[in-house]
């Protein structure tokens, strides 16, 4: 009996991993083009999701009709947000760039509970199924469908990154932005092309766990959960993104299973990741798949 | 900028005329932002609404009631920050919300003798002289049953649902909520009391007030095979904990909180809801009575048309405003006028008090000095939800018995 | 002409004690002692309990963010979790006082000790880490510390927070804001004098070259792990006092009081005011203090001008929160040094008139 809970728990953290995988991989992919940490993650899963609740309850249009023009509008504002924002802070120390971007996250934070209210908001039902057995457990079909739409990100990242121009482009200015620069690439284009992708992705995330869920404010909370994904994987590592993700996805629900079974603690589903994140920090901090800083005198 | 300059200028020459305020002063907290946002609006507005209406037919004693609806966002400090304003103010009662702050201040208001209406029902705010419980709570009064109360009065409803149902040996019954003071309320008493009617106590599951994905407590929660959930939190947290739950396919028997569930809050939740069982302490929207009609009135007045059908929240927020006005008018004629002391000698003098033209709408109650138990009386509704189609109808009347005991528990 | 106001430029300083001085002109010493007198002298001259209200919540604040100055202005270490040490403080100091009996007054600053036991230990792993890292590091340890007052209910009282007993001097009881703000006020002053000649002592030195090129530091024979973890104990110091203060002052202590929304207002206040001065932290507290005031009173101005609009009394608390996040993005991008440094301009402004340029 307890094996299958246990099985059940696995399978539930490796369908919520994917989706922390995804969100940390758009972080990172931020990190990694334009040396920005960016708190604000969480909001753009919260602002895809209202955007696209808003057009599919407010303004009336069908889903397959609103699910591309809420990824047009993310390209918009990340491109947008990168242009007013972060462009004025380009050189300035890093302190002054996390705190613009937590003060972005909190900005967001209340002016979409000011425009949308503080409740929770249930999405229409998209699919005429809700939900499919998987193993024995019920597995919704918003999961799966992001299950899919993440693998074909992740895919169509390796391509992009691999072979497409604009793809080199970015990897080119991660690895030195100077020299980048005086090859021909314009790094502004790059900036703003990192911070659209990301957003348009952070938004599927966002949109997928608002059907599961509803739409509220404790979508941000994905942006805080991305940190221990990401400092697990690696924070200039894609792949150590994405497996970041699943690992903490799987940690949470193992220890919600050691808290149920033995330790009684109530909160260990909380509260692990974050014990994870410093016990990595200190032994491996660059991650499973980090770089090494080797500093130079 | 020499306009914007001569208008913000204006705006606070404006703001600081808005202050005149002529009246007996009371305050309002309110969550309107915070955790418990979703079951503060209604309950807040029909506390303002009952006090609007009450200034327009007179007020107390001739006098307006001057309150300002104050949101706090859940966050004690921020309430404890206000109520050093309100002692400015020289207010002499206060229409509180929530657990938290309503624990934080109970020293405060003694201390000060400030009548605290607050919207906890938590179980040891009815010890007025600290005989049971640790802290002594003697300016503290609630409409309605206490936490304590509803909660067993539920276990009593599973319990015979189990005999009808003809289930064999021991029920299994799991208290679930979030580490925080309301949730918490009730966790030991009704615990004692289950196991007093025979059923049998699990581990608690714990599960956050914020909304959010709670499949892996809902695992658990079908592992453990429990018969009887109570849902300790309030309507946001529970509605996405029912859909976890439904989704993985819990077979259990939902009981919620006075604050777990309501009319909004079963749209919201769909099917996941249906045959969910809670407490209610007034009467519902849904009521035809001539308490409801004076209701309707009420609720004209922050909504002209009429067509909003106000949550079972609003109603408890009208009895509380209701039954501080009436023991402020009775007040006003005790030596000393409209003070706090006086206020809190005013409501123990009615028995079976239901306020002028509520009838049928607050449940008869009365308080008395030695024991702020305003009413033992739990009404338990269950909810039928089927497609678009929601009801809810009352199941279940439990009479709670006094027993001394259970003062402050 | 070199008159007692104006700074001449170029060396003129004679002495080792002249070149370290606090004060640079004996015009602005004077200012700063009329200050402080005028600050005594406040409660006295009738001033309402709101305001004095809004100077203790400044008083109490100041001093934390003063501390998490010197950790991330003078030694360059980023700290998102410093509402945690704020929170420790408060709850330590009523543990104290309701486990032990001591003293609401002695139990403050021996919270405060108890702090920086904490802030030290907190140090040893994060010496090893830096810039980033660090304060992702001290973001996760936010939020463990969050959970443990939640949890622990022996130190904190759990869920339902800790009762904050009154101070009291010699059996007269500090009762009543008037009273309280001469505690805060001592503290203050006390706080800000050990904390602007610690600057300008061999640490504060050593600090500052951690900061600007940790390398070179090592080199020269600072020891970068002692003054990194020396620099989270003594800011953890500043901020178990502030949080002693901020508890005792409310009567009561809750976890909630402690989120990552409050140090990220510690980090703004710093930011807002300029980093690495003891002056910007001052000016910084009382801008994030006063802001969420001045929006209460600019929105109920709009309210008796147009009327009760829906969304503007729903919207207060929501402006509030985005106010707060909003002024970080415009300081920092139109003004990143501060609001010293506006203040600096302003003043060199005035100095050099009518040749100012």
């Amino acid at each position: 009996m307890t094996s299958n809970l246990l099985v059940q728990l696995l399978l539930n953290g490796l369908i919520v991993g994917t989706l922390y995988g995804v969100v940390a991989m758009c972080f990172v992919l931020i990190y990694k083009s334009t040396q920005v940490v960016n708190f604000a993650q969480g909001e753009f899963l919260l602002i895809g999701a209202w955007t696209c609740w808003w057009l599919v309850v407010d303004a009336g249009l069908p889903f397959w009709l609103s699910f591309p023009l809420t990824f047009a509008f993310m390209m918009a504002f990340g491109v947008a947000l990168q242009m007013v924002v972060l462009r004025p802070l380009i050189g300035e120390p890093i302190i002054s760039v996390i705190m613009v971007t937590i003060g972005l996250s909190i900005f967001f934070q209340a002016v979409t509970k000011w425009i949308f209210g503080a409740d929770v908001q249930p999405f229409p039902d998209i699919f005429p199924v809700k939900s499919v057995d998987v193993f024995g457990l019920q597995v919704q079909s918003a999961y799966l469908m992001s299950l899919g739409v993440s693998v074909l990100i992740m895919a169509g990242f390796a391509w992009f990154f691999k072979y497409s121009r604009m793809g080199l482009a970015m990897r080119a200015t991660a690895f030195n932005q100077q020299v980048a620069q005086s090859l021909g690439i314009s790094v502004k284009s790059v900036f703003a092309m990192a911070w659209a992708i990301s957003a348009m992705v952070s938004a599927l995330a966002g949109v997928v766990v608002g059907m599961v869920n509803g739409v509220s404010g404790a979508l941000s909370f994905f942006g805080i959960k991305v940190f221990p994904a990401v400092i697990v994987g690696g924070l200039d590592s894609v792949v150590g993104a994405i497996l970041g993700g699943l690992i903490i996805g799987v940690l949470e629900n193992m220890a919600e299973y050691a808290d149920g079974q033995w330790l009684q603690l109530g909160n260990l589903y909380t509260v692990a990741p974050f014990y994870v994140l410093i016990i990595i920090l200190m032994i491996k901090p660059y991650g499973l798949f980090g770089t090494k800083n080797i500093e130079r005198v | 900028m020499k306009k914007t300059l001569l208008a913000s200028a204006a705006i606070a020459l404006a703001s600081t005329a808005a202050f005149a305020a002529d009246g007996i002063p009371v305050g309002h907290l309110a969550d309107l932002t915070g955790a418990t946002a979703s079951v503060s609006k209604p309950y807040s507005q029909g506390v303002a609404d009952a006090l609007k209406y009450l200034n327009a037919q007179g007020g107390t004693g001739g006098k307006a009631i001057a309150f300002e609806t104050v949101d706090y966002a859940y966050e004690v400090p921020r309430a404890m920050a206000h109520y050093k304003k309100l002692l400015d103010q020289k207010v002499v009662a206060i229409q509180g919300w929530g657990t938290g702050d309503t624990e934080a201040l109970v020293s405060f208001v003694a201390k000060d003798q400030i009548p605290y209406f607050s919207a906890s029902y938590s179980g040891h705010l009815t010890d007025p002289n600290g005989k049971t419980s640790a802290k002594a709570a003697p300016y503290n009064f609630f409409y309605g049953p206490s936490y304590s109360d509803g909660c067993r009065a539920l276990v009593e409803w599973a319990a015979d649902d189990w005999k009808k149902k003809g289930g064999h040996g021991k029920a299994k019954f799991v208290h679930m909520g979030d580490n925080h003071p309301y949730p918490n309320a009730p966790k030991d008493a009704c615990g004692a009391y289950a196991k007093e009617k025979g059923l049998e106590i699990l581990n608690p599951i714990q599960y956050s007030l914020k909304p959010g994905d709670f499949k892996a407590q809902c695992l658990s929660l079908k592992e453990s095979g429990a018969n009887y959930a109570y849902l300790a939190n309030t309507s946001g947290s529970t509605i996405s904990l029912l859909k976890s739950c439904e989704t993985v396919g819990v077979k259990t028997q939902y009981m919620g909180n006075i604050w777990g569930m309501d009319e909004a809050s079963l749209k919201a939740s769909g099917e996941a809801a249906n045959g969910m069982v809670w407490v209610v302490a007034a009467a519902t929207w849904a009521d035809d009575n001539a308490g409801m009609k004076l209701v309707r009135e009420i609720s004209k007045i922050s909504d002209p048309s009429g067509a909003e059908a106000r949550p079972v929240h609003y109603m408890r927020g009208v009895c509380s405003a209701f039954y501080m006005k009436e023991a402020m008018d009775i007040a006003a004629t005790l030596p000393g006028g409209v003070t706090g002391p006086n206020i809190k000698k005013a409501m123990y003098q009615k028995k079976a008090w239901v306020p002028a033209g509520l009838d049928g709408v607050c449940l008869p109650s009365g308080w008395k000095e030695d024991d702020h138990r305003g009413t033992t009386q739990v009404m338990v509704y269950q909810a039928a939800v089927k497609g678009a189609d929601i009801s809810m109808k009352k199941v279940f009347t439990a009479d709670i018995p006094r027993r001394t005991e259970w003062l402050g528990w | 002409m070199i008159s007692t106001s104006l700074i001449p430029c170029g060396q003129y300083k004679t002495s080792y004690a002249k070149d370290t001085t606090l004060f640079e002109t004996p015009v602005s010493r004077a200012f700063c002692v009329a200050g402080v007198v005028l600050l005594l002298a406040l409660p006295q001259l009738g001033v309402s309990n709101y305001h004095l209200t809004l100077l203790i919540q400044i008083g109490y604040l100041s001093i934390a963010a003063l501390g998490l100055n010197i950790l991330v202005g003078s030694t360059g270490q980023i700290s998102l979790g410093h509402a945690g040490f704020f929170g420790f403080g408060a709850f330590a100091s009523a543990w104290l006082n309701n486990k032990f009996g001591v003293p609401v007054l002695l139990a403050m600053p021996l919270a405060a000790v108890m702090t920086t036991g904490l802030g030290l230990l907190f140090g040893i792993p994060a010496g090893r880490l830096k810039g980033l890292y660090l304060a992702i590091a001290t973001f996760a340890s936010q939020f463990i510390l969050e959970d443990f007052f939640a949890r622990a209910d022996w130190f904190s009282g759990g869920s339902s927070g800790a009762m904050a007993g009154t101070a009291s001097l010699f059996g007269f009881d500090i009762t009543g804001d008037r009273a309280y703000f001469y505690v805060v006020l001592f503290w203050l002053v006390t706080m800000v004098l050990l904390g602007s000649n610690l600057l300008r002592s061999r640490d504060g030195r050593a600090f500052v070259a951690v900061r600007d090129h940790y390398l070179s530091a090592e080199v020269m024979g600072i020891n970068l792990t002692k003054y990194r973890i020396l620099s989270f104990g003594i800011s953890s110091f500043y901020a178990g006092l502030g949080g002693a203060l901020y508890g005792h002052y409310l009567g009561f202590v809750s976890a909630e009081g402690f989120t990552i929304l409050l140090s990220i207002q510690f980090l703004g206040m710093i930011i807002i005011g300029g980093m690495g001065s003891v002056m910007g932290t001052l000016m910084g507290t009382a801008f994030m203090v006063l802001l969420p005031e001045v929006l209460e009173i600019g929105f109920g101005g709009i309210r008796a001008v147009a009327g009760d609009v829906a969304w503007l009394t729903s919207g207060l608390a929501y402006a509030k929160q985005a106010s707060i996040g909003l002024a970080i993005i415009l300081f920092l991008i139109f003004e990143p040094d501060g609001l010293v440094h506006r203040w600096k301009l302003i003043k060199s402004y005035w100095k050099l008139y009518p040749f100012s340029y």
